[in-house]
């Protein structure tokens, strides 16, 4: 690749031609603190319209506000910039996708998709350490003067970061446009994943982690392959990257070398810190209606924590409303596990319910609506549940 | 030069390019020969060319003044195994099919599907037993945060499965101003609905 010398000026040049893994590339000088570029210069135009774009997303509807969990993922994304702390804001948005970006003016987004998916600190770290990667070596303002279109370039890195609203900017539509016209190729972003896993190893985080969330990805992709979904987004997504497979393997290998200290993966803390936010995410993650991705999201959750009855009931809700033959049925086993689980949530009740009544099981449905009512009695379809109890129509 | 009225009306209508309003007069109108309603007041019909996020796939959708700030979409005579509503441009989601057998909350989940393509987000607030078009049905609330403004809109549903097909009218305006505003003109006219199932 073609980086140009007036980005760094340091050593790192020398690590982006190298083709493969070496030894010292993972001893990454952090470049110094950067300033504000002159309004002027190209860069200056990049910065200030990414200014404008995060104005918009501080007032947006769907930031999430909690300073708890803002507290903790910008506590994560501080460690590892590291003296770049200062440069940077953090904005957690409610979008069911995987994803998280960082603007050249310091602005970065976590995406709700991305926390739902990752198992433990050291993940998330992984997937923020990559893009702090792009961020120090200012990958975005190199792509901006290898544009050929400047003026479309502001455009397609906006997209690209997830801070311009397109009018399906819930669908991964949008995310073809940035495929095809994004900034990061292929060797950006195997320098980013390098970066990153340096980053997490001085932070004490187990690299053995990073190599697991595209083992992770991967999997969801294979699920929503067997499921018959459409996985076509989600490939033009992986297009301008290298193979995901291909960053799994190699940053497995990362995790081999020798990383004194580097053993935290924080899966308590995460979870914990996550804990307030589960339920609403795992509620968005069914509503995309990618079961095959969701399902196999779930079974990895519940393979790490067994008992975790919200996920199990999240189980329940995508094969009730994927309502494929056999699906009922599996439902109801999903269901009935949840609610032999301790943190099973009152609408597993409800959700059993449903189904077994259409299943004609109408005993059991009645047993169900009445527990849903006597553990949430205001809740918002109280009156609805109550009718089917006493079989009244209006 | 002075461009003559009809030429000038005409121009509007071509710059207006893919949607058209019609005006609802008062008095009796059927929607797709089946529900029948009754306005006391006027209302425009918001002639869709293009399967707009708001309530996509509607039969009709009326407005008072304009569909972003305020919008009534009737949903009639759906049939076991379709959609409520269409899919919208550009997403690339697979729609849940009704079913004759749904329970209310069920229907409702249909609706929040097909009003969440665009990415934004859905919170019902009450869902209760109540009469639609003389038929035995259900009233849904809600809120939706709209995704391309952020805009936070409430709304309120009604709707009956008769003979199997469901009939499902929605409203939904902006929580600041016109919801309240339209609100009592729509509670009225969806009483006086007549479902004239085929």
């Amino acid at each position: 690749m073609q980086r140009r010398p007036f980005l760094l000026g340091c050593g790192c040049l020398a690590f982006a031609a190298a083709a493969g893994v070496r030894a010292d590339e993972y001893d990454y000088q952090v470049p110094p603190r950067f300033t504000r570029p002159d309004p002027g210069t190209d860069e200056g135009g990049l910065w200030a319209f990414m200014d404008r774009e995060e104005q918009r997303l501080k007032r947006s509807s769907f930031l999430i506000r909690d300073p708890a969990l803002n507290k903790y993922v910008t506590g994560i994304a501080c460690g590892l910039a590291g003296e770049h702390c200062p440069e940077m804001r953090v904005y957690i948005m409610r979008t069911p996708y995987f994803n998280a970006s960082m603007a050249p003016n310091g602005m970065m987004q976590v995406w709700s998709g991305l926390l739902v998916r990752m198992q433990n600190e050291a993940q998330l770290a992984a997937v923020l350490g990559h893009e702090i990667g792009h961020y120090l070596q200012r990958d975005s303002v190199e792509g901006l003067r290898d544009a050929k279109n400047r003026s479309s370039f502001g455009l397609i890195v906006g997209m690209a970061l997830g801070v311009v609203a397109g009018g399906t900017a819930g669908s991964l539509a949008q995310l073809g446009i940035l495929a095809s016209g994004m900034a990061y190729g292929r060797d950006q972003e195997r320098m980013a994943d390098k970066i990153g896993v340096a980053l997490m190893a001085r932070n004490g985080y187990a690299p053995a982690e990073a190599g697991r969330v595209w083992g992770q990805l991967l999997d969801e992709m294979e699920g929503a392959k067997a499921a018959g979904e459409d996985v076509s987004s989600t490939d033009i997504l992986f297009a301008s990257h290298p193979p995901a497979e291909e960053r799994k393997e190699v940053l497995a290998e990362a995790a081999k070398r020798d990383w004194p200290g580097a053993t935290r993966t924080g899966t308590d803390e995460y979870r914990a810190a996550l804990a307030p936010h589960r339920m609403g995410f795992l509620y968005d993650e069914v509503r995309r209606r990618r079961f095959g991705e969701s399902l196999v999201l779930f079974d990895r959750l519940l393979k790490a924590s067994p008992r975790d009855g919200q996920v199990q009931y999240f189980k329940g809700e995508a094969y009730r409303q994927r309502g494929r033959e056999g699906d009922a049925k599996l439902a109801i086993e999903a269901y009935r596990a949840a609610l032999a689980m301790d943190n099973a949530p009152p609408e597993a009740h409800r959700s059993l319910g449903t189904v077994l009544r259409q299943t004609a099981e109408n005993a059991e449905a009645t047993r169900a609506f009445q527990r849903y009512l006597e553990l949430k009695p205001d809740a918002e379809d109280a009156e609805i549940i109550r009718s089917y109890l006493t079989g009244s129509q209006s | 030069m002075r461009l003559k009225p009809w030429l000038a009306a005409a121009a509007l209508l071509a710059l207006a390019g893919c949607a058209q309003m019609v005006k609802v007069e008062p008095g009796q109108v059927t929607i797709k020969e089946a529900l029948r309603l009754n306005p006391t007041n006027a209302w425009n019909r918001f002639e869709l060319q293009f399967p707009l996020s708001v309530a996509p796939g509607a039969s009709e959708v009326w407005t008072q003044d304009g569909i972003t700030l305020d919008a009534l979409a009737f949903f009639v005579g759906v049939a076991e195994g379709q959609t409520l509503g269409s899919v919208i441009p550009g997403s690339n989601k697979k729609l849940p099919l009704f079913r004759a057998t749904m329970t209310p909350g069920e229907i409702v989940e249909l609706y929040e599907q097909m009003v969440t393509q665009d990415g934004s987000a859905f919170a019902l607030t009450r869902v209760a037993p109540a009469r639609f078009g003389g038929q035995p049905g259900f009233r849904f609330e809600h809120t939706i945060t709209r995704k391309s403004d952020g805009v936070l809109l409430k709304g309120a549903g009604q709707g009956a499965v008769v003979k199997g097909k469901l009939y499902l009218a929605a409203f939904t305006a902006p929580s600041i101003y016109y919801y309240g505003r339209y609100l009592p003109q729509v509670e009225p006219l969806l009483a006086s609905a007549e479902i004239k199932a085929p």
